[in-house]
């Protein structure tokens, strides 16, 4: 008769009075729940399977920090020839597993990095233990004790390919449940007509976290060193970091695109950037401020670049005499990123593309940058019909991304001086062209990354704006008022996190590069 | 309705920019039948004249250019089975036939500067009319796909005297996409 599957085992509480001293081989021994506190069906199964490795494998009482082991774990990720003919301990995850008659392959991972274990009937291992192994359901975290051996060929499918582990001792830390909770019926579930994209999103989100982590791990970690390469950057060229209110009083772009949450007895705003207070601390000399931290925008948007939660990489500086200054001081800060991207993440940027070929992403230095009226040229010259002071659609913004990469092999661009209309009320006029401004775009791809200006520093201008924008000025008066007791020329950009991660390692879907993604349908986990 | 009045205008513009192109002195008068609006022309020596490509054929005669129906055998039926596919597939054709349409044209044209070969037809000339408004509406990443129509469709439009009542389209002579990219 064959061993039972292991269903019985891990549904002991540790409070159980057998569950201590009955450490080892449990599996494949307990029939179920009732037979572990059978004394008498146990030792009648010892009998009929002397297994003289059985203290070799097994589960693991849950780990309730009784006892401190003095033995180190090595990390998947340094499992290299240099460690060959050591025996060394090592704790993963189960990421596939095959039997082969006398013989179990694992693949084990952690993190993004895997490593492919073998276990085989022999001196060290009996029958019953490579069938422990084989049963054992993928995703269980364990420990194993291995020799590291050198292979001759190379193991294509793991990123440690020149060794693997000959395992001498196997035990389960957590089992995993055998059933992932991949939810493809989520996926596959009708939810209307043209719910087209929402299902790949679905699919998208399901995949990528249950099965595909080692994508998952290399991206998330290259996010975060775009934020800590923003702020090592930032830092060196002498800004503050702040830290700015989420919940505000008024809307600081027009009240459309805006959460309103109940406070008390009245209500307030979820903020859509911390325009206002960076602009605030600028009034108050901090001079050069950044501040990293979430943004939302209530826009019903279901696309592949909108969140309605993001994190936004914020900046603003004031400046001595033109606003290229601080435009050119942003653009370095990025290529700064990219750069660091490129020293230090390369073992990322290789996960990533393994799943999600791309090409690599290139850029200039000094940054490339074009007036709208040279892109609404190079777009008419394309063949495209648009106005001279038409914002640019994003089937345009694509393509200008294109024809600037074509004619100048650069897929990190700014667009400056956009037609005044198209941009909010705090920006200030071209002093050459009123219906131009100080304004500009950055793209990454094609894609818009960044937006910024210099902003207004005189209150009546202000004010006069604002009315132009039809904007109650009851409503903004604790904003214009700062501008009123000196206030130096300034200014700022914002920047999406998640979009600068998706388009640098040029993915698809913005979902991909935020953990736990928001949007107009999304609001778990 | 509005669609078919349109239909038999460009078939009559059509038609007077091929006389242009032929070099007649003489403008033809053209009426039309049917449901389907069919152009005939009151030939005043004979019966009339009845279809598009009917017409084109006798105005070529008539201005003594026969070799832009075909110089041989051969390329005489080429040339009518490109006139054929303008009227009886391409006009009037729906959204997911346009697609089809467009991918075996590129594929065609990729190894042929004209539609008969290496010489230009009074196909190339009505190919160029019939399909014109459907390039037109293509997006850069379209032509780019469709590169063969697309430099066959800018040598046509600038080919001396082809043009006249059509809007140019804008072409670019470099590749945007990479390949593949789509």
């Amino acid at each position: 008769a064959a061993p039972p599957g292991l269903e019985g085992a891990v549904e002991r509480s540790p409070t159980s009075p057998d569950y201590l001293p009955n450490l080892h081989g449990t599996l494949g021994r307990d029939g179920n729940s009732d037979s572990n506190r059978s004394g008498e069906k146990k030792s009648s199964w010892d009998k009929l399977f002397q297994d003289f490795a059985k203290d070799r494998y097994g589960i693991c009482p849950m780990v309730q920090s009784q006892q401190k082991l003095d033995r180190p774990l090595v990390r998947v990720q340094d499992l290299t020839p240099e460690k060959a003919e050591q025996q060394i301990w090592v704790r993963a995850r189960i990421h596939t597993s095959r039997a082969k008659g006398k013989q179990c392959f694992l693949v084990l991972r952690h993190q993004q990095f895997t490593v492919q274990a073998l276990l085989a009937v022999g001196d060290r291992a009996s029958k019953q233990m490579v069938k422990f192994a084989a049963n054992l359901t993928k995703e269980s975290i364990i420990d194993v004790e291995a020799v590291v051996k050198k292979v001759e060929q190379k193991i294509e499918s793991c990123s440690q390919q020149d060794v693997e582990l000959h395992v001498e001792r196997i035990f389960v830390i957590s089992q995993s449940e055998a059933r992932l909770p991949l939810q493809l019926e989520d996926a596959v579930r009708p939810e209307g007509e043209g719910d087209e994209v929402r299902k790949v999103d679905l699919i998208i989100i399901n995949l990528h976290r249950n099965l595909n982590t080692t994508t998952s791990q290399a991206i998330f970690r290259l996010q975060s060193g775009i934020c800590q390469l923003f702020r090592d950057t930032l830092i060196n060229k002498g800004f503050v970091e702040i830290q700015t209110p989420k919940i505000i009083s008024a809307a600081s772009e027009g009240g459309a695109n805006v959460f309103t949450v109940s406070y008390f007895k009245t209500s307030a705003y979820l903020a859509q950037s911390p325009q206002l207070y960076k602009q605030m601390c600028i009034c108050a000399d901090f001079d050069k401020v950044f501040c990293v931290g979430p943004v939302f925008r209530a826009e019903d948007s279901n696309t592949h670049r909108h969140l309605t939660e993001f994190v936004g990489l914020d900046i603003e500086m004031a400046f001595n005499y033109h606003y290229h200054e601080v435009m050119d001081s942003i653009t370095d800060t990025m290529v700064q990123i990219f750069k660091g991207l490129c020293d230090r993440f390369q073992t990322e940027i290789q996960t990533v593309n393994k799943q999600y070929p791309s090409e690599p992403f290139k850029f200039l230095e000094p940054t490339l940058r074009l007036e709208y009226k040279e892109a609404v040229a190079m777009l008419k010259a394309a063949g495209v019909e648009m106005g001279d002071e038409e914002d640019l659609s994003t089937p345009n913004e694509k393509l200008l991304g294109r024809l600037v990469k074509e004619k100048y092999d650069t897929d990190f661009y700014v667009l400056d001086k956009y037609p005044l209309a198209v941009r909010p009320f705090y920006t200030m006029p071209d002093p050459n062209n009123p219906k131009y401004s100080n304004s500009y775009d950055m793209f990454m791809r094609g894609e818009e990354i960044l937006s910024g200006a210099q902003r207004i520093h005189d209150a009546q201008l202000l004010t006069e704006r604002a009315m132009h924008h039809s904007i109650d000025l009851e409503k903004i008066k604790a904003y214009i008022d700062s501008f009123r007791y000196g206030a130096p020329p300034h200014a700022g950009g914002g920047i999406g996190l998640e979009r600068v991660t998706m388009l640098y390692l040029g993915l698809h879907n913005v979902r991909q590069t935020s953990m736990f993604p928001r949007d107009p349908k999304r609001l778990t986990p | 309705m509005c669609q078919v009045s349109g239909v038999i205008k460009m078939a009559l513009r059509e038609l007077s920019s091929l006389e242009r192109f032929l070099g007649l002195k003489k403008p033809n008068k053209y009426s039309s039948q049917g449901g389907k609006k069919v152009p005939v022309l009151q030939n005043n020596n004979g019966p009339a004249l009845i279809g598009l490509v009917t017409i084109a054929s006798h105005l070529v005669r008539e201005a003594k250019r026969p070799e832009l129906l075909g110089d041989s055998a051969e390329r005489r039926a080429v040339v009518q089975q490109w006139l054929e596919h303008r009227v009886t597939r391409l006009d009037n054709c729906s959204k997911e036939e346009v697609k089809v349409i467009l991918k075996d044209l590129n594929q065609y044209l990729e190894d042929k500067v004209y539609l008969a070969g290496n010489v230009f037809t009074l196909a190339d000339i009505l190919m160029y009319y019939g399909i014109h408004h459907i390039v037109v509406e293509l997006a850069v990443q379209e032509k780019e796909r469709y590169l063969n129509i697309t430099r066959w469709f800018d040598h046509i439009q600038h080919y001396p005297g082809v043009r006249h009542h059509l809007p140019p389209v804008v072409v670019l002579r470099n590749r945007v996409y990479p390949s593949g990219h789509y």
